[in-house]
């Protein structure tokens, strides 16, 4: 995947940089929005990791520039500006993603990824598939060659926001956020205690397909379900 | 700050509100002045009137119905001349040729009724008198004329009068302001020294309240109220800061030592070292997190999506979530009651709330501690109602343990942002409820009062505005 990155930090610009390079994306580096709009002018990319606040002009003016000429290009914003309120700003904006600072490099490799499958992802949440694990949307309920399991609300929301990312990396803010809604960091281990329970009643009907990614998230291996 | 002193030393200016009140004082006076002058002239004027008519009648009545009226009156008039050497009213006749048949007066014949004449007194003096003339049967013209000297007198001062009035006005209606405002300024001075040594700097002066009465005593008192609350508000503000400085040196100094131990150590241990440097890292910028979120709710900049919450989801929502976590800690999660109650409301934030005082638990009290949650439904709104059997709270952390970074003084672990029950309580605020902490004997029971589906919810919040 070939991404623009627009920060004007040198030691973030880098890390970035240097980051994806080492996980297989290649980036184009713009230090100012002027920069930045040139690159995107020059060639095709296929998300762009804008940070908000750029020597020249604002990043708000950057997404302007890019939405204008018609690009659907994904955007995700990076800010030293984590509030709630600048959150909803930069997703009004045009935004697809927002991500203050700090940041692990983990968090925006995932949701660089998500957002760039997001266009060809599978549709709908009806008859969530993948091998032979099914979920069931009307009764809650996990099945796997012939035995179900049981889930309740947290889990099947859990397995099913999984099951619909397959094979990606699903880091734990991002679960927070679609699974529950949470605009704000918890001090317990919400993710891992509610991801326990639901491994556990999956590999009850013989079903293990979720792995830990140390640091990085959680991935549901499409393989496991066979 | 200088100035700010500076304007306030500066003795109170009383010239242009002195000089507007003078001049309503001399308007009003030049009203009641001319409405005055105006009645006596109407009073006088219809004095004469009666009178010209009274004596008119009297003459005219005597001839009534008689040919030779005009001889007869003549006569009278003549009679009259001789009798009166000295009077303010004169009779003329003109026969039926308006020639003057009787009477002194060298005027022209004047219309029938009431009218004013002019005509030459003494020498070459024009005067004006007024005149009543009747017409009689024979085609003659009965005048009585009455030149007053005092209505004459009164027109002339009247101008001159009225513009006394309003200097005499102006003048004192200008002191009495001056002087008013001068006491004025003097019971404020005090006051206004007060305000620059606050500006200054210095919070603990209060305005004496010994010599004031009436409304500089209850503006004083008011001030002093202020006074009161902003130098809670800053004492606040400087614990908050040092606190904040403090639970950060923990991890810092943590992750300096981790840092420092990785450059000396050979390389196997420098992957575990960088891991838990990470996570010292990641506990400062849950600080931080915590610490914009807490301001964002308590000066109102938290985008609301304020809606009509129905509670019992909620909460059963909460509790599947959370009861991994507190099964985890060795401990369970019970439901004791849960009504169904609805209130206006931020959801994202109740949720915040519900998860800070479960997570509190989780983090707060020893393995193996249960929680119960409750929800009921009463007059006032609804109470939300967490419960432990932990070993509970000392007597003085109470009220304590609310604000920022204060912490249980049993507490052994600083685990958590420590801003977890000032976030919660704020929230309770932002929905116009409250958080009690209740000693549950054993444990702690948090109750959170929310009122239901408050109307005016949206416009007023429970977060201060921020002075800038």
């Amino acid at each position: 995947m070939h991404l623009l990155i627009v920060e004007d930090d040198h030691v973030i610009a880098d890390h970035i940089v240097s980051g994806l390079g080492h996980i297989g994306h290649s980036a184009t580096l713009a230090r100012t929005g002027a920069e930045a709009i040139k690159a995107w002018t020059e060639r095709s990319h296929h998300a762009v990791v804008l940070d908000r606040m750029l020597p020249d002009i604002d990043g708000m003016s950057v997404i302007d520039h890019m939405r204008s000429s018609g690009s659907t290009t994904p955007v995700l914003m990076l800010s030293a500006l984590g509030s709630v309120k600048n959150r909803i700003e930069g997703l009004q904006r045009g935004a697809d993603d927002y991500l203050a600072k700090p940041f692990s490099l983990d968090e925006l490799a995932a949701r660089l990824d998500a957002l760039v499958r997001r266009g060809t992802s599978r549709p709908g949440k009806i008859g969530l598939e993948v091998g032979s694990l099914q979920l069931d949307a009307s009764s809650h309920r996990a099945s796997f060659r012939g035995k179900t399991a049981a889930l309740n609300r947290k889990q099947y929301s859990l397995l099913a926001h999984l099951m619909s990312n397959a094979d990606r990396i699903v880091t734990k803010a991002m679960l927070l956020e679609a699974v529950w809604s949470y605009s704000f960091s918890t001090a317990t281990n919400i993710i891992e205690s509610n991801m326990s329970r639901l491994r556990t009643g999956l590999q009850e009907i013989g079903c293990d397909p979720i792995e830990t990614q140390r640091g990085a998230g959680y991935i549901l291996r499409s393989e496991r379900c066979a | 700050m200088r100035l700010i002193s500076d304007a306030l030393a500066r003795p109170a200016r009383l010239g242009r509100l002195a000089i507007q009140f003078g001049l309503a004082f001399a308007i009003a006076m030049i009203a009641i002045g001319v409405i005055g002058f105006g009645l006596a002239d109407h009073w006088v004027s219809s004095r004469i009137d009666q009178s010209l008519t009274y004596h008119a009648d009297k003459y005219v009545a005597k001839v009534e119905g008689d040919p030779s009226a005009e001889m007869h009156l003549q006569a009278a008039i003549l009679e009259w001349q001789h009798r009166k050497v000295l009077s303010e009213r004169t009779y003329i006749l003109f026969d039926r040729n308006d020639r003057r048949i009787a009477g002194r007066l060298d005027i022209r014949p004047p219309p029938a009724g009431f009218s004013y004449v002019h005509f030459t007194g003494g020498g070459r003096h024009v005067e004006e008198g007024r005149a009543l003339a009747k017409r009689l049967p024979r085609g003659g013209l009965f005048v009585v004329v009455q030149h007053s000297e005092a209505a004459e007198g009164l027109h002339a001062i009247l101008p001159w009068a009225v513009l006394a009035i309003c200097l005499v006005a102006l003048v004192l209606g200008v002191s009495a302001t001056f002087l008013f405002a001068k006491l004025t300024a003097e019971r404020l001075s005090e006051t206004q020294h007060i305000a620059a040594a606050i500006a200054a700097g210095d919070l603990s002066r209060r305005i004496p309240m010994d010599r004031l009465d009436g409304m500089f005593a209850e503006q004083g008192e008011s001030l002093n109220q202020m006074l009161d609350h902003m130098e809670e508000l800053v004492r606040a503000q400087q614990l908050f800061s040092s606190n904040l400085a403090h639970d950060l040196r923990t991890p810092l100094m943590r992750l300096r030592s981790l840092l420092e131990t990785a450059s000396r150590d050979d390389q196997v241990t420098f992957p575990s070292l960088l891991e838990r440097a990470e996570r010292e890292c990641t506990s400062i910028i849950n600080i931080f997190d915590a610490l914009l979120r807490l301001a964002e709710i308590e000066t109102g900049q938290h985008p609301t999506a304020m809606a009509q919450v129905s509670l019992r989801p909620l909460l059963e929502d909460i509790a599947d979530t959370m009861e991994p976590v507190i099964n985890d800690c060795g401990g369970t999660l019970a439901v004791r009651q849960l009504d169904d109650v609805t209130i206006t409301g931020d959801p994202d934030l109740i949720n915040q709330l519900m998860i800070n005082l479960i997570e509190n638990v989780a983090t707060h009290t020893p393995r193996g501690t249960n929680v119960t949650l409750a929800l009921e439904s009463g007059e006032s709104g609804a109470m939300i109602t967490v419960c432990d059997d932990g070993p509970g709270l000392a007597t003085g952390d109470f009220v304590r343990i609310t604000k920022p970074f204060e912490r249980g003084s049993a507490a052994s672990a600083r685990t958590g942002s420590g801003l977890g029950l000032a976030i919660a309580s704020a929230i309770a605020r932002f929905h116009r409820g409250s958080l009690e902490l209740v000693d549950a004997s054993p444990g702690l029971e948090v109750r959170v009062r929310i009122p239901a589906n408050d109307d005016q919810n949206a416009s007023v919040r429970g977060g201060m505005p921020r002075a800038s």
